[in-house]
């Protein structure tokens, strides 16, 4: 008789796999990754380069040190590492300098991922940690010299100096229309935030292939910039360019949907998002800088507490109306009994 | 009556069904076999006791070994012969039985000898039959159906399952297009014994031609099932067809209901009309690697491999053997096991179809926790075994109330033995007891 294979049940699983979600993550970044290159040039292209190489290179010689045998992490490798450079680059200004990326990545992978046990086991998003790392470690090159793109914008004007968000929470307004925040061009920001168009588009791929449910982005960026509205009096005028500016596409598609690092049931994932959204247009307008991404890791920090008290009730378990009922019910019962004892 | 639609669940998974391959192929009797071993552990409980020793010669359905206390099932010779052997063999769950091995003489008849027909059909007496012809659960539990008929609390409805959700597996769809008649007196039977008189039949959508025979009936309450895995789960199964929920931790008879498998409804027909004392069943032998696939009549303790045998052997490049259903049925070294009662499959799958893959880490993507039917934690329930932390695993994941379904592990990206984890976790529960 031949050999069979003897396993746990079930026995047939669904085709799915780790390697196919984050590689379908890889896809939906592609996009905007692209457009980032296009708008600022080989300098954009040579920073994800650096970033994604030193991601991988850096949980290989991590594994090696692990004794690991090389052929076993070739084997086992599933494109997170990938991911997570490709999503670093895409947070960073494209005019930094080469060591920015590199030392950022090996930061990302070594000490957020691979420290705490590797694929699944961090606590918070590499990319974000990876990225706020740079912004405290090189402070003057990620918050000033911006370079605009070299597509400009559709009117034929360049702008460039601070990003539109920097202008208009010192309120200093608008200088773009919101076609241009849409599409980027003409807009000075990170390599993969300012076309708003490709990180959709990433956003629909990822929606269609259920790797991400579309609810928690929409959530994240529709009320980011409704609370903006009320915090601006409810001038409404403050929606369109407050969901379009900065790295809320970005945050809200790719980062915070981050399985390993928001909840996991769907309801205390809807309590992530909302709070994702009020948080970051408060903050914003309490420190005028851009916080997506410290919002986002503050969140992740959160996430422990919301898995720990925000759990679906086992089918059949009565619900909360259906408690309550009975607490009155068995209160009634009580007092009743007590006014009968009373009589006798 | 005609049909209804019934209530829907949320989660569970949905997947082809495959029953395309063994659909159409009618009931038909498999010779018995030169040499039967049956097993005294067919059913949950205790193992019967035997009361026959080596060298005895026996008739085709005389007692061979009786119930030990109240959660055990009789057991029946299933050919005329003589005890060669009562030993323990491998079990294709992975465990050691005492098998009661019975030489089939050839020239005996395979006629079987008749229980004492019944008097009346009371509740009692029908009851009674139930429990002396040694019928158990047979879509996979191996419940004695006797204890179940007697609840606790009252009931008020008799549910069949009818939904057959496993995929492969059609032995109960050939029961309901080719039986009909018999499975509603059976249906019947057990109401009797219920002392209830609404009977409802839950059958899944892709059974169209199952539903149209149940619908001549006028005091069968048929509803439509919409096909989703797991719905022969007896909590889901109550819930779409009358919308009472189960509490968890509680059994479906709290909620006035009590749930039978068409399998065996159709074992209580043949033991009470007909006499006959449970000692064969049908088995769908399906899946891409079987030469013909059929659905047949086996007497128990016939080994697999003269099944196989039967069915034209095994075609190409065969991955598993499966013993049941592939979502809750046990993977089988070889075909040298025996029939047992609660077998409803021998599955033969292509290694295309079967999981091959190596656990990795979890990547919390919930998608367990979306495809749980009792809308439990998987994850964490995962997490804290491993971990070793049961009480844990019992708050947060809720271990306690899973139905070891499979549905979790079906879609998990990362290929977790989760219900593994929730065997093991049930287990150390028990044992801190």
């Amino acid at each position: 008789m031949e050999k069979v294979i003897v396993s746990d049940s079930p026995h047939i699983r669904g085709k799915r796999t780790t390697r196919g979600i984050m590689l379908d993550v890889v896809i939906a970044l592609l996009p905007a990754a692209v457009m980032g290159c296009v708008y600022f040039g080989v300098k954009a292209f040579l920073t994800i380069l650096i970033s994604v190489v030193a991601s991988v290179a850096t949980e290989f010689v991590y594994s090696l040190c692990l004794k690991k045998k090389p052929l076993e992490i070739v084997k086992s490798f599933d494109f997170t590492s990938v991911v997570t450079g490709l999503l670093l680059a895409m947070c960073l200004p494209s005019h930094v300098a080469w060591y920015v990326p590199l030392i950022s990545a090996v930061f990302a992978i070594a000490v957020v991922k691979m420290l705490f046990g590797g694929t699944g086991k961090n606590i918070v998003n590499p990319a974000i940690t990876g990225r706020i790392f740079a912004f405290i470690a090189f402070q003057s090159a990620m918050v000033s010299g911006w370079v605009a793109p070299t597509i400009s914008a559709l009117d034929g004007s360049v702008t460039s100096g601070a990003t539109q968000l920097t202008s208009m929470l010192g309120g200093n307004g608008y200088s773009v229309s919101l076609a241009d925040m849409f599409l980027g061009t003409g807009m000075a920001g990170c390599i993969g935030e300012t076309c708003k168009l490709a990180l959709l588009i990433g956003g629909i791929y990822l929606v269609v292939r259920k790797v991400i449910k579309w609810q928690y982005p929409v959530i994240y960026i529709v009320l980011t910039g409704f609370v903006a509205v009320c915090l601006e009096k409810f001038d409404f005028s403050y929606f369109m360019p407050s969901i379009l500016s900065g790295g809320l596409f970005l945050g809200a598609i790719f980062m915070a949907t981050d399985y390993v690092t928001s909840p996991n049931s769907t309801a205390g994932n809807y309590v992530y998002f909302v709070a994702l959204g009020v948080l970051t247009a408060v903050l914003r307008k309490a420190t005028g800088i851009e916080v997506v991404s410290f919002v986002i890791l503050l969140m992740n920090l959160i996430v422990p507490l919301i898995n720990a008290y925000v759990r679906p009730r086992p089918f059949g378990a009565p619900g909360f109306v259906e408690r309550i009922r009975t607490k009155m019910a068995e209160k009634k019962a009580k007092a009743a009994n007590k006014e009968e004892g009373g009589k006798q | 009556m005609k049909a209804r639609n019934g209530k829907f669940f949320s989660r569970g998974v949905h997947f082809r069904d495959m029953k395309f391959i063994s659909k159409d192929c009618p009931i038909s009797r498999l010779e018995a076999p030169g040499i039967v071993s049956i097993a005294l552990q067919q059913h949950i409980g205790k193992p019967a006791s035997p009361v026959v020793a080596v060298g005895d010669t026996v008739k085709c359905g005389q007692l061979i070994a009786k119930a030990d206390g109240f959660v055990s099932a009789n057991i029946y010779s299933s050919v005329a012969g003589s005890v060669i052997a009562i030993e323990k063999r491998a079990n294709p769950r992975g465990g050691l039985d005492t098998h009661v091995v019975i030489k089939r003489d050839e020239t005996a008849s395979d006629d079987f000898v008749p229980l004492e027909p019944l008097k009346e059909k009371t509740k009692e007496t029908v009851i009674a039959r139930i429990a002396e012809a040694g019928i158990v659960g047979m879509g996979g539990a191996g419940f004695p159906t006797s204890v179940k008929l007697s609840p606790k609390t009252p009931v008020d409805t008799l549910i069949i399952n009818a939904a057959e959700c496993e995929p492969y597996l059609t032995c109960d769809y050939r029961l309901m297009i080719e039986k009909t008649d018999e499975l509603v007196q059976g249906f019947r039977l057990l109401a009797t014994a219920l002392g209830v008189t609404h009977i409802i039949v839950g059958v899944e959508k892709n059974k169209p031609d199952a539903v149209a025979l149940f619908e001549k009936y006028d005091d069968l309450d048929v509803v439509l099932l919409r096909k989703r895995y797991p719905m022969g789960s007896e909590k889901h199964l109550i819930y779409c067809c009358t919308g009472r929920r189960v509490p968890p931790g509680k059994l479906p008879a709290d909620a006035g209901c009590v749930v039978q498998n068409v399998a065996t409804s159709y074992a209580v027909y043949e033991a009470v009309e007909l006499n006959k004392p449970l000692f064969e069943r049908v088995v769908t032998v399906s899946g891409q690697c079987v030469e013909n696939p059929a659905n047949i009549i086996v007497r128990f303790g016939t080994s697999f491999d003269y099944i196989l045998d039967h069915c034209g052997g095994i075609k190409g490049d065969i991955g598993m053997i499966i013993d049941g259903g592939p979502m809750m049925g046990a993977t089988m070294l070889s075909t040298n096991y025996y029939t047992r009662k609660t077998d409803s499959g021998l599955l033969l799958l292509p290694k295309t179809e079967v999981s091959l893959k190596n656990p990795t880490p979890c990547i919390s993507c919930g998608s367990c926790a979306r495809a749980c039917p009792m809308h439990l934690m998987p994850m964490d329930i995962d997490f804290y075994t491993q971990a070793g932390d049961y009480v844990m695993a019992k708050e947060r994941g809720g271990v306690l109330n899973c139905i070891e379904c499979g549905s979790c592990a079906y879609v998990c990206p990362a290929n977790r033995a989760l219900v593994q984890s929730v065997q093991l976790c049930k287990q150390k529960l028990r044992e801190m007891k």
